[in-house]
């Protein structure tokens, strides 16, 4: 870097062609108009998964009308066919959906319902050989591990991998930002679930989930039921234990289930409460081979939010600033908890 | 608030109809303009809008102060109080974390039971620019190169929100004597303006995040996963991603801007083309190498000092200018390896003549190398992704759209500018209607790429 004379950075008038501001704004409008006759319903689906507030009211003040005009017009449809190759997202049809099955009903016929098909009978998959005090079997091979979840999985995922990778374990990174059990919008997981099984048969699944969840699940009659008493929390257990089931394909794999740290919040801490109740309930008869990995007690003992936490002799901040999430040091403490379970379900990965 | 997002897309053309209405009325426009600007910052959290409003009414006092005052020991006390209050706003929310816990592992080390308390602080997005820019009016103001400025112009010169987060770094004496008079509503660069919006949406959408999902983020995850070609690949394909990424949003900026009625300076000129360090300094995020230059090698006393005092004011502005993006011992380390490159170049000037090509080789590989601790999540990973340089095996990310985009964005910033340019004079001639039917098909066609979690943030957010 030398001293310049000149100051080269004179800024640089445009060149081309000037117009009036109101052919920038006609501009504008022009384009702004397409974009709402083709997307207006993405306009309109996106201010719905918005929290509330005034930012969500101005999009959906345009999404409303904007998504009732291009319904009732040709144009998404032809757009989506042209530009339909080009998106990066697997396609999740067919069947496992939870919006598919039947709404729920209240209290504890709910579980049947709500999308969380037949109810499971007793057997010996419903016993933790551990708790019984008999050796488990243990798998022969970890080839492929599937970390998913919401944004929790981060950075989680990316330290599995790296810890596993010398293993010669293929670990498949899966978070999918800004998703729930009880939103559907973006991803349904009972599909999502269904497709991942199938098309990787991970021999492992780690979950971690539940950032985004609170969100009311429809009722039976209509109605919706909201979080987070135990009609809420019947329906978000029928989902997750169907996930679960899903994920263990007949006792082939094993699914490692974490439950959430408490959140700092006071609104968001209820909604965790409720989630990892569902989780310890949902598991409940795949537990020779579902572990739920209890991070609630590690990271929040007695149901405290704390930023930091000893680690190593050492007083070490584990959470991320927004209060949810864990930083690179807390998600290590997690993988480290996953990785002991890891090793005892696995032949391959040695003690 | 994201520039591609539906947020933004309803937000904007509100916020130009209402702004171009009200132009001729400076009285409503600013604090029009200044509110909106607050609210785009406040989509990100609210809280940050205090920061960013105390940072301006502490610099704007000091410049007040400087200007009313003829001493030169009290200017200079001034501003030396103003810049440190600035670095230490940078301080608290950028570095504590970082010098909190490597001086923590000292005093354990030396067992000394003394540690710095932590605290898990939220970082606002695009702090470091919008100090920068707070420095640059109060030093511009002690050098009397500007004259002090209303409080809201000041406001918002810091918060205008087309620069707002990720820069370009506009100077104090470019911006603020544009807000003097109302722009021309007769002379608006439509077409330049949109030109440039659509291309840096091509560049961050379909380019930056195409490249980040298909190989970039797998390989520096995980680098312990894969074999050479892989890595090899990610690491051109890395300096793709972040060239479009920043560039990207640049030029959304600087087109968002113009249709607004203001001119930006440039940040990029197709950096990959230099031949020399410093030849890329000057094309690459042309805005902080002139900041820099500025505020920190010249009052260091740039080369006026002999050899070694050129060398030292050298690796001192590159290391902080690489501490600069983060407090992470890779950037430090970005930084160090991008100053003793410069430092060689500096000591071999004159005395050593490469030909052109080979000049180029040597810097675009280097500044590909120097990537690896800029991206990696620490200097450990960063260690271990090169090591895997030298591991061969089978290539399972080459797909033909990967390679085909990785070396098609340098292959153009190799060739001649002479086409490209006469490309974009063509569309800036345009129709205002066809201009507007243009970006909406770039933009439903970039849509489609995104996946359904959205547009991932510009990586310079986090700086």
């Amino acid at each position: 870097m030398s001293t310049v004379e000149r100051d080269p950075f004179i800024l640089d008038r445009p060149t081309g062609r000037s117009l009036r501001a109101r052919d920038a704004i006609a501009c504008v409008l022009v384009a702004a108009l397409l974009l709402l006759v083709v997307e207006g319903a993405s306009i309109r689906s996106t201010g719905e998964k918005m929290d509330p507030g005034l930012e969500r009211s101005v999009v959906l003040a345009v999404g409303h009308p904007a998504g009732w005009l291009a319904d009732r017009l040709p144009f998404a449809a032809a757009a989506d066919k042209v530009t339909a190759s080009l998106s990066p997202d697997d396609d999740l049809t067919g069947e496992g959906g939870f919006n598919a099955a039947p709404v729920a009903a209240p209290a504890a016929a709910a579980g049947a319902a709500a999308g969380g098909g037949a109810r499971i009978a007793i057997t010996t998959d419903s016993f933790d050989p551990v708790e019984l005090g008999v050796k488990p079997a243990k798998l022969p091979q970890l080839e492929t591990l599937l970390v998913t979840g919401d944004s929790l999985a981060q950075p989680l995922d990316v330290q599995l991998a790296r810890s596993l990778a010398s293993d010669g374990v293929q670990t498949v990174r899966a978070a999918h930002l800004g998703t729930g059990i009880s939103k559907t919008d973006i991803v349904d997981w009972g599909l999502l679930s269904t497709q991942q099984a199938k098309d990787r048969k991970p021999d492992a699944v780690v979950m971690f989930m539940g950032a985004n969840e609170g969100f009311p699940f429809p009722g039976s009659g209509g109605e919706a039921i909201e979080c987070c008493g135990p009609e809420w929390a019947v329906v978000y257990a029928t989902r997750a234990r169907r996930m679960m089931d899903t994920y263990r394909r007949g006792g082939a794999a094993r699914v490692y289930w974490l439950t959430l740290p408490l959140p700092r919040d006071a609104r968001l801490q209820e909604i965790a409460r409720a989630v990892n109740a569902a989780i310890a309930v949902a598991a409940q008869p795949f537990r020779s081979q579902v572990r739920v990995l209890d991070m609630t007690s590690v990271f929040t003992p007695g149901g405290r939010y704390r930023a930091a936490q000893d680690v190593g002799g050492r007083e070490t901040i584990v959470r991320r600033p927004d209060g949810i999430h864990l930083n690179d040091a807390g998600a290590k403490i997690a993988m480290g908890i996953v990785l002991e379970r890891l090793r005892a379900d696995f032949e391959s990965l040695g003690a | 608030m994201v520039f591609p997002t539906v947020q933004f897309a309803v937000f904007f053309p509100i916020v130009l109809a209402l702004s171009w209405a009200l132009m001729r009325r400076q009285k409503v426009w600013k604090p029009f303009i200044l509110t909106a600007s607050y609210v785009f910052y406040a989509a990100a959290n609210p809280l940050f809008c205090l920061m960013i409003a105390g940072v301006t009414l502490a610099n704007q006092a000091c410049a007040q102060l400087i200007h009313r005052s003829d001493d030169a020991r009290v200017r200079k006390r001034i501003v030396v109080l103003a810049v440190a209050l600035d670095l230490a706003t940078l301080g608290v929310f950028k570095y504590y974390g970082f010098f909190a816990t490597e001086i923590n592992g000292l005093l354990d080390k030396a067992g000394l039971g003394l540690p710095l308390p932590l605290a898990a602080i939220a970082l606002p997005i695009g702090i470091s620019f919008i100090i920068f820019q707070a420095i640059s009016y109060t030093v511009d103001v002690y050098r009397k190169l500007l004259p002090p400025a209303k409080t809201i112009d000041v406001a918002l010169y810091l918060s205008f929100f087309p620069h707002l987060v990720a820069g370009p770094i506009v100077r104090a004496r470019e911006f603020i004597p544009q807000l003097d008079s109302p722009r021309d509503p007769r002379r608006v660069a439509v077409g330049a303006g949109v030109a440039l919006i659509l291309i840096g949406l091509v560049k961050k959408v379909a380019i930056a995040d195409f490249l980040a999902r298909e190989i970039v983020d797998p390989v520096f995850g995980v680098p312990q996963a894969y074999a050479a070609p892989d890595v090899i690949l990610a690491s051109y394909a890395y300096a793709v991603q972040i060239y479009c990424d920043f560039s990207g949003y640049t030029d959304i900026a600087i087109g968002l801007a113009l249709l607004m009625g203001f001119v930006f300076p440039q940040n990029f000129d197709r950096p990959y083309r230099a031949a020399s360090f410093g030849e890329f300094w000057r094309r690459w995020h042309m805005t902080l190498s002139r900041f820099l230059r500025d505020f920190l090698y010249i009052p260091l006393g740039g080369n006026r000092g002999g050899r070694w005092k050129t060398v030292r004011n050298l690796m001192i502005t590159m290391v902080l200018g690489g501490l600069w993006h983060g407090a992470a011992w890779g950037f430090v380390l970005w930084g160090a390896i991008h100053g003793a490159a410069l430092v060689v170049e500096h000591q071999f000037r004159g005395r050593v003549k490469l030909p052109r090509w080979l000049g180029w080789a040597l810097v675009f590989h280097i500044v590909v190398l120097a990537w690896i601790p800029f991206r990696a999540p620490d200097l450990g990973l960063a260690a271990s992704y090169v090591s895997r340089l030298a591991e061969w095996g089978p290539a399972t990310l080459w797909t033909a759209p990967v390679v085909i985009v990785t070396f098609l964005v340098v292959a153009l910033q190799l060739a001649p500018a002479r086409p490209m340019d006469a490309l974009r004079v063509r569309f800036e001639r345009l129709h205002p209607a066809a201009l507007g039917a243009s970006m909406a098909s770039v933009i439903l066609l970039v849509a489609a790429t995104v996946s359904s979690q959205g547009v991932p943030p510009f990586i310079y957010f986090q700086f």
